[in-house]
């Protein structure tokens, strides 16, 4: 089964000439441990269609269904508790609460979601991002991969089945920006989960399974990632 | 109450600030509190000393000792269990080297006004007079000849008593003999059945007199009129409710001002699922804390600075009164958090995202 499903999903702004299709009908599947790239020019949807997947906006029509849960018909309240549940975010570095350490980072999230992740199975993750070094360490302390490394950690608390990650390289260096890629692609293999990254930076599908285009709120068909040749293709059309 | 305090703990800069405002503020309502308490005790204090039901006046006087003129014949037409006459003069005492305001009694040994003596002695023979112990502070002493303003009288401070102040005044007590030699003169003779009201102590209040030419007053409205009484009360009291106000708009500004600066911020963690629930009542606990710390400092404060005072401030503190003003501000100052709770719950977590 798939974990998140798209059918026929629309989202429009505002009426009248001013209306705009953000995101005209849109069907998309995504299983369990694919990594899977959005890319597009700015303003072409990405966000609108990301915010959708998570439950932040509704759709102006259609359905999305995660889990076999179907999202549109749910109210503000449910849709919050599956956020909290099923969907870890990804953002820009401004992720983070500037007056928490690493470890009360994390540890606010297992007062809101009541502890659901055991002392072994946490500090194994805070291994495995490699910020077990990091846990007494306030934001300001961080360089940006740190941080976004520690944003994912937070995206992963509680083993949530998808991971939605915007633009989550956009104030790193090329550096930097790979070894986030990695990471994301290393968590979605170890821990099974639907991970889908928007970007506009064409280098990181390179990380990825799958690569979808968005245009003008059209996302093209999936183009199965097997060769760099194939990007330089892809980055030709773009 | 964990994201409150993480926050405080990381930003004390900040939060001292607006807990050292909280602190200023409720110092001032507690002093000021203190210092109504101190005026009222300077008016009242003789008269709550009487521990009386009601006082009886003439209907005409208005409800002022001073302008109630009787004659200890009336006694006849009160049914009460206790009565006490009580004649009162308003003179200018001095002693030699100080001059003060003072209240004169004239009153009867044998009836419960008479005040207990502290130091020295009843007074017996005609001139003795008991003292307020605050005229000590003057320089007054047991022993002192003193003349009087408007009399060739001399009085003689046989004894002090202590809290006896009447509208302001320190209050000499003596026997009505004396009194109406200071108050008549030469016509002291032919005025001698002359007082200005009688004082009750009874069960009921109703019925005291059937004479319509008296009035039987309850002991707080009588005080209630004291002249400048009430109208010191209010002021006071109307600083005290401003500053509540004060205080719940400084707390609403500043909480405000930091929740518009962390909307981002609350916009990420609604967006990862946490309530607004949550980040309302987090605020709401960081200002309950910042007003509960700042209360309390304001609270010691004043009553620490209240020791150091000079004897001449008139500040009392009544620790009830404080006590509840002290919850009165750390409730309005909480309700200062209200804007931010608003603001918070409008957050839309979409906006973290970020198109
Ligand atoms: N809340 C909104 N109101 C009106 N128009 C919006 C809103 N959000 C996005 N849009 C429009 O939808 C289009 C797609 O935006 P977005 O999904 O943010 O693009 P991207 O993330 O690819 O840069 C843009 O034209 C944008 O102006
Ligand atoms: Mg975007």
């Amino acid at each position: 089964m798939a974990v998140l499903e798209l059918h026929q999903v629309k989202k429009s702004f505002g009426s009248g000439h001013k209306k705009v299709e953000a995101l005209k009908e849109t069907d998309f599947l995504a299983n369990r441990g694919e990594l899977i790239a959005i890319i597009g020019p700015s303003g072409s949807g990405k966000s609108t269609f990301l915010t959708i997947v998570g439950g932040l906006l509704s759709p102006t029509s259609g359905d999305v269904i995660i889990n076999g849960e179907n999202l549109t018909t749910l109210n503000e309240k449910a849709r919050s508790q599956i956020r909290l549940r099923e969907i870890g975010f990804v953002l820009q570095a401004s992720n983070l609460i500037p007056f928490l350490s690493v470890a009360n980072q994390l540890k606010l999230l297992d007062k809101v979601k009541k502890g659901n992740m055991s002392k072994v199975e946490r500090n194994q993750l805070y291994e495995d991002l490699g910020i077990a070094d990091l846990l007494m360490k306030y934001p300001s302390d961080l360089s940006g991969g740190e941080r976004q490394r520690v944003a994912i950690a937070k995206a992963l608390y509680s083993n949530p089945s998808i991971i939605l990650a915007d633009e989550p390289t956009a104030s790193l260096d090329s550096d930097r920006a790979y070894e986030v890629m990695e990471l994301l692609k290393k968590v979605t293999k170890q821990k099974k989960t639907t991970t889908i990254v928007v970007t506009h930076d064409i280098r990181l599908v390179d990380y990825c399974d799958k690569v979808y285009k968005m245009t003008d709120g059209v996302l093209s068909t999936a183009l199965e990632n097997h060769t760099r040749v194939q990007h330089m293709a892809y980055e030709g059309k773009i | 109450m964990f994201l409150a305090w993480q926050e405080i703990k990381k930003n004390k800069l900040r939060f001292t600030l607006i807990t050292g405002i909280l602190m200023l503020v409720s110092y001032l309502v507690f002093f000021l509190s203190g210092l109504a308490t101190g005026l009222a005790n300077l008016n009242r204090e003789a008269v709550d000393k009487w521990n009386a039901t009601a006082i009886i006046l003439t209907e005409e006087s208005d409800k002022s000792l001073y302008q109630s003129f009787m004659s200890i014949d009336q006694l006849n037409d009160i049914k009460a269990d206790e009565t006490a006459v009580i004649g009162q003069l308003n003179v200018i005492a001095s002693n030699g080297d100080s001059k003060q305001n003072i209240s004169l009694f004239g009153i009867n040994r044998e009836e419960f006004l008479m005040p207990d003596v502290t130091e020295g002695r009843d007074f017996k023979k005609a001139n003795e007079v008991i003292a307020d112990d605050s005229l000590k502070e003057e320089g007054f002493k047991l022993g002192d000849e003193l003349s009087l303003s408007s009399s060739d009288q001399l009085l003689k401070i046989v004894g002090f008593t202590d809290q006896a102040r009447f509208n302001a005044a320190p209050v000499l007590y003596t026997n009505l003999a004396t009194f109406h030699q200071v108050k008549f003169g030469d016509a002291a003779k032919q005025n001698k059945d002359q007082i200005n009201g009688i004082v009750v102590q009874n069960d009921s209040l109703s019925n005291l007199t059937q004479n319509d030419e008296l009035t039987s007053i309850e002991i707080e409205t009588f005080i209630q009129n004291l002249p400048g009484y009430t109208e010191q009360k209010l002021t006071l009291n109307f600083m005290i409710y401003f500053l509540f106000g004060i205080s719940s708009i400084i707390v609403a500004i500043f909480l405000y001002v930091l929740t518009v600066q962390k909307i981002s911020m609350f916009g990420v963690m609604k967006a990862q699922g946490i309530s607004s629930y949550y980040l309302s009542w987090s605020v709401v606990a960081q200002t309950f804390i910042l007003a509960s710390i700042g209360t309390a400092l304001g609270f010691a404060f004043a009553l620490v600075s209240g020791a150091f005072l000079p004897a001449a401030v008139p500040v009392s503190f009544d620790v009830t009164v404080m006590v509840l003003y002290g919850f009165i501000l750390m409730a309005v100052a909480t309700a200062g958090a209200f804007f931010s709770v608003l603001t918070i719950v409008r957050i839309d977590p979409l906006k973290a995202i970020g198109g």
